[in-house]
């Protein structure tokens, strides 16, 4: 731990540069730390990542998460729907794309958003309707739980969502929605146990929201056929060809 | 001054024998091209010619490693009363032994080369331009104590034929401390060995405090076991005495080692299979198999069987004392460690993996190639050292600076008794 | 960075020893290219002559754990030109050394993974893993409700996923605390960064493979065959101690995806799973979701008895 002055010195210089830049308060934790101290995280990582790949943390929209914090009391951000294929549903690896949630987001979103066809009419919400437009909707946990459209879905309003005390969520807000009755899981989801933090474990702490990843209509995981699985004899020369 | 005839001496002792030395040493050497053939397609495909795999990343090349380090170490069951307690009967035979554990080293240390994936990189070993992970690595020891025993084995026997060969009485002063050191260094080499295995407590195979021991009574099976064939073919072949005293204690050695070894086995069975628990899952590969798994079943219970066998005979007095029956069975119970200690030591302890797969090891024919060769590598070592000894012993070789030139010959009469008051290293004045 | 400069400083008698073989391997190669000219059949092109230089000078270099920042800017520049001369691959090589205050920690949640392997797919083309041996850093095991015995798990298995009446646990390197493969290896070619991750100088490795002997977990692969990835899947984000170029006869491990990491990304794994099963942190950070899971889940780590003491917890919901 005996490191160069002088190495702390210009690791000093440049951090409170780059913090001075960014409009944070340098943190003195370069020093050599105790255990517990940490270095807090540098927006600059952010911004790094942001350069490296389209879809990264950096292109993300978020908003900051109502009503929860974080672990440690900290506020976070959930990443804001889109269909849009920066949205971060996509993750580059190596040269490879892959999908980073249980369902596929933009094709459960076709009919997004509501307004397209609910604008400025109240909406009917009669269970037996739903087939009409709403094909793609296998609506197993309003069977399963005795809900129906109007338990979560504002009347009023399409495009919100309806809270057992009255008020109202955006569609983003699933959380608030969800966390109703499955508040252990978003106890959880807030301290960093459930869900999913995108991109890094450093850097503003922005997660996916409950639909990201469960289709609000059907919510368990969708059995699928895994990815290959391992050789487990060693590939021989001779195999070649 | 005598070390230019000494070494040309040397060379034409090695080099000049009759139509059967000349056709053993041919063979020798057409088995060791084909091993070089075998290691220079292992060199341009790497070790994926081999048999090993992420599961058993260790094969025939440790396994024969592992046994040959018993069979060097054996040499001191030798040295010790020879040189040390000054027991007459085995002054004649320790140089061989010590042969054996030359030949035995420049194996180990071949096999050790051989099972690198990366050989030109193994100049990082080396103190002072690499990094020598000593004292936390068991494998740095190991590097340490057989280039070290490599070295007493080569230099003490050297500076006692030089002696001879020069006409002097070997100074026992020189040597002696040496000598303490080399038996001291014999143990270590073969409990590192042990420890280099049994300090994985990701392998609960080899985790277990009696495999130094099992390692050393194996040792002392084997080693023991391979010296009294071939002094009993040096005495055979050659002029060379060897007295009888010499192979009934050293037959006494191997069968007191023999069955130590085997009570050790049995411990062993009941310790994995009375109350069997998770970390006798490789007990119970080696022995049983599991499922459709078993490649080392027969060779293990071939192994016990011989083993028990050569055992039982040495226990018989008689048997024992008479060589049509002391040979076969002590080369019997050499095989029998071999399996053992080779492929029944090394291999299971990687089957099942630590994660419970099972991947089956079975060497091909590059391993069995290269193994071959070092084998013929060892036998052709021992040899020359053999050949070399064999005429200074005898008092044929002498320099011819020596002052006085009587022929040796003359000078030395082949009584045995003769030989100890002149020859006799540790002959106390 | 800080702790490698550290230690470059401290050695600076092997580093004058090395320029001093550099000096003796450029006589030995100038006698070599003497000998060369003399061959009139031998057409050697500069990039040949080139890459036979760049190797040699490959071959002669220290252990990186030991370089100084010099050092280590001039073997990622030759190793950079290799993979350009060698395989036509532009990639670039990170020496990024660990940040001050972070430990790397990694938790499971056994009850979230539903087998899909995402984590094994990502990991393969994030770390430019031998596609002919196909080699895989991570096993997920395939477990029938109530037991936790692996031996008794299936890696096998390819069928939807999850099948009723199991879960899934997936195993890869731990980054023990106390690692064994570091207190074997011979030549002290894998040791234990501040960071807690356990690394590889691949160019260093003597390939004996005690350190696979010695794992608990099977977290070592070996390079059997020459690795082989086609050019167009290689990853050129790399890291010297992580996912560059290997070669035949060394091993090497899983690393935490040290290039994302230490950048403040999360691994690929951890990126690529689709259940959020996978948690990763600075422990030292009580503040970390994975502080928060080692606080608030039941946690547990596999043999703990052996004392290795794994950064890689189990938990469930």
């Amino acid at each position: 731990m005996n490191r160069t002055p002088v190495a702390v010195a210009i690791g000093c210089a440049v951090f409170a540069g780059l913090a001075c830049a960014c409009g944070e308060r340098p943190h003195a934790v370069w020093q050599a730390s105790p255990p517990g101290a940490v270095r807090t995280v540098d927006s600059t990582t952010a911004a790094l990542n942001a350069t490296r790949e389209p879809g990264v943390l950096g292109t993300v929209q978020a908003a900051p998460v109502v009503g929860w914090t974080g672990p440690g009391n900290r506020p976070f951000e959930v990443a804001l729907r889109s269909s849009a294929p920066e949205a971060g549903h996509t993750r580059q690896f190596g040269t490879i794309a892959l999908p980073i949630a249980l369902r596929n987001r933009s094709a459960a979103l076709s009919q997004y958003p509501c307004t397209s066809c609910h604008a400025g009419r109240k909406v009917v919400m009669v269970e037996k309707r739903i087939g009409d437009a709403h094909q793609n909707i296998k609506a197993v946990h309003p069977a399963r739980t005795g809900a129906v459209c109007s338990t979560c879905h504002a009347p009023e309003n399409v495009a919100l969502l309806a809270l057992v005390d009255g008020k109202r969520a955006t569609m983003d807000e699933s959380y608030r929605l969800c966390g109703q009755c499955h508040f252990a899981q978003a106890d959880a989801w807030a301290g960093g146990g459930h869900g999913k933090r995108l991109d890094g474990w450093q850097g503003r702490r922005v997660v996916m929201v409950c639909t990201d990843c469960h289709d609000p209509h059907k919510p368990a995981a969708q059995s699928r056929i895994p990815f290959r699985a391992p050789q487990i004899e060693r590939t021989r020369s001779h195999d070649r060809e | 001054m005598h070390l230019k005839p000494f070494l040309l001496s040397a060379l034409s002792s090695a080099t000049s024998g009759g139509r059967r030395y000349h056709v053993w040493m041919g063979s020798l050497t057409l088995i060791m091209l084909l091993g070089a053939y075998a290691y220079s397609v292992q060199l341009r495909h790497g070790l994926g010619v081999t048999g090993l795999s992420d599961h058993v990343s260790w094969g025939l090349y440790i396994s024969n490693f592992t046994f040959l380090v018993g069979l060097a170490a054996a040499a001191v069951i030798l040295v010790l009363p020879a040189y040390i307690l000054e027991d007459v009967d085995f002054g004649h035979a320790v140089l061989m032994a010590e042969a054996v554990a030359v030949a035995a080293l420049v194996m180990c240390l071949s096999f050790v080369v051989v099972d690198l994936g990366n050989p030109l990189a193994s100049w990082h070993l080396l103190p002072g331009i690499g990094h020598l992970n000593w004292p936390r690595s068991l494998l740095a020891w190991d590097v340490i104590v057989l280039n070290g025993y490599l070295a007493l084995n080569l230099i003490i026997p050297f500076y006692i034929l030089y002696s001879h060969y020069a006409g002097r009485t070997p100074d026992k002063k020189k040597y002696l401390p040496w000598m303490y050191v080399a038996v001291m260094w014999a143990v270590s080499i073969h409990l590192v060995t042990a420890f280099l295995l049994a300090g994985l407590p990701a392998r609960p195979f080899w985790n277990t405090a009696l495999l130094g021991p099992r390692f050393l009574a194996s040792a002392f099976t084997a080693g023991p076991a391979f010296v009294i064939v071939l002094l009993w073919f040096i005495r055979r072949e050659t002029s060379y005495e060897i007295a009888d005293g010499t192979f009934a204690k050293l037959a006494l050695v191997t069968t007191v080692a023999a069955q130590v070894n085997l009570v050790m086995l049995v411990s062993e069975l009941f310790y994995k299979f009375y109350w069997p628990t998770e970390h006798g899952i490789n007990a119970r590969y080696l022995f049983f198999g599991l499922g459709e798994h078993h490649a080392l079943v027969p060779w293990i219970w071939t192994a016990i069987a011989l083993n028990v066998l050569a055992t039982v005979a040495l226990m018989i007095h008689p048997l024992r004392r008479n060589p049509r029956w002391l040979m076969p069975a002590c080369a019997t119970l050499f095989v029998g460690i071999w399996i053992e200690k080779g492929i029944g030591l090394v291999i299971p302890g990687f089957i099942p993996s630590p994660l419970g797969e099972i991947v089956e090891y079975r060497p091909t024919w590059v391993e069995l190639c290269v193994t071959a060769g070092i084998w013929a590598l060892g036998l052709f070592v021992l040899t020359v050292l053999v050949r070399v000894a064999l005429p200074i012993e005898l008092g044929e070789a002498r320099s011819p600076y020596l002052e006085a030139g009587p022929p040796a010959r003359t000078v030395r009469p082949r009584s045995t008794r003769a030989r100890h008051e002149d020859v006799r290293p540790v002959r106390t004045r | 960075m800080s702790e490698s400069r550290k230690d470059g400083t401290l050695l600076q008698k092997p580093v004058d020893r090395r320029a001093a073989l550099t000096i003796l391997a450029g006589g030995a190669l100038i006698g070599a290219q003497a000998l060369a000219a003399c061959a009139p059949l031998s057409v050697e092109t500069d990039e040949q002559r080139e890459v036979k230089l760049l190797a040699w000078r490959e071959h002669i270099k220290g252990n990186y754990r030991f370089m100084t920042e010099a050092e280590r800017s001039e073997t990622i520049a030759r190793l950079e030109r290799l993979a350009k001369l060698r395989r036509g691959e532009d990639v670039t090589i990170q020496s990024t050394g660990a940040q001050p205050g972070v430990m790397f920690g990694y938790a499971f949640n056994i009850s979230k993974c539903k087998g899909f392997r995402s984590c094994v797919e990502a990991c393969i083309n994030e770390n430019n893993l031998d596609r002919h041996a196909a080699t895989q850093y991570i096993r997920i095991f395939e477990m029938e409700d109530g037991e936790v015995d692996l031996e008794l798990g299936d890696a096998t298995f390819q069928h939807e996923v999850p099948a009723e009446g199991h879960f899934y646990l997936g195993t890869q390197c731990f980054q023990c605390a106390d690692p064994p493969c570091v207190r074997v290896c011979p030549v002290g070619a894998t040791w234990q960064e501040p960071d807690g991750i356990t690394v590889i100088d691949y160019d260093w490795c003597i390939g004996c493979r005690y350190c696979m002997a010695a794992c608990p977990y099977w977290a070592r692969r070996f390079n059997w065959s020459a690795p082989e990835v086609p050019v167009q899947e290689v990853n050129p984000n790399q890291h010297y101690l992580g996912n560059r170029a290997r070669k035949t006869g060394v091993v090497e491990k899983c690393t935490f995806c040290i290039h994302r990491t230490r950048q403040g990304r999360l691994p690929a794994c951890v990126e690529a799973c689709p259940t959020g099963a996978r948690v990763f942190g600075n422990l030292l950070d009580p503040d970390s979701e994975i502080r928060w899971v080692l606080a608030n889940k039941h946690v547990f780590r596999l043999k703990e008895d052996l004392k290795t003491e794994p950064r890689f917890w189990y938990f469930t919901d």
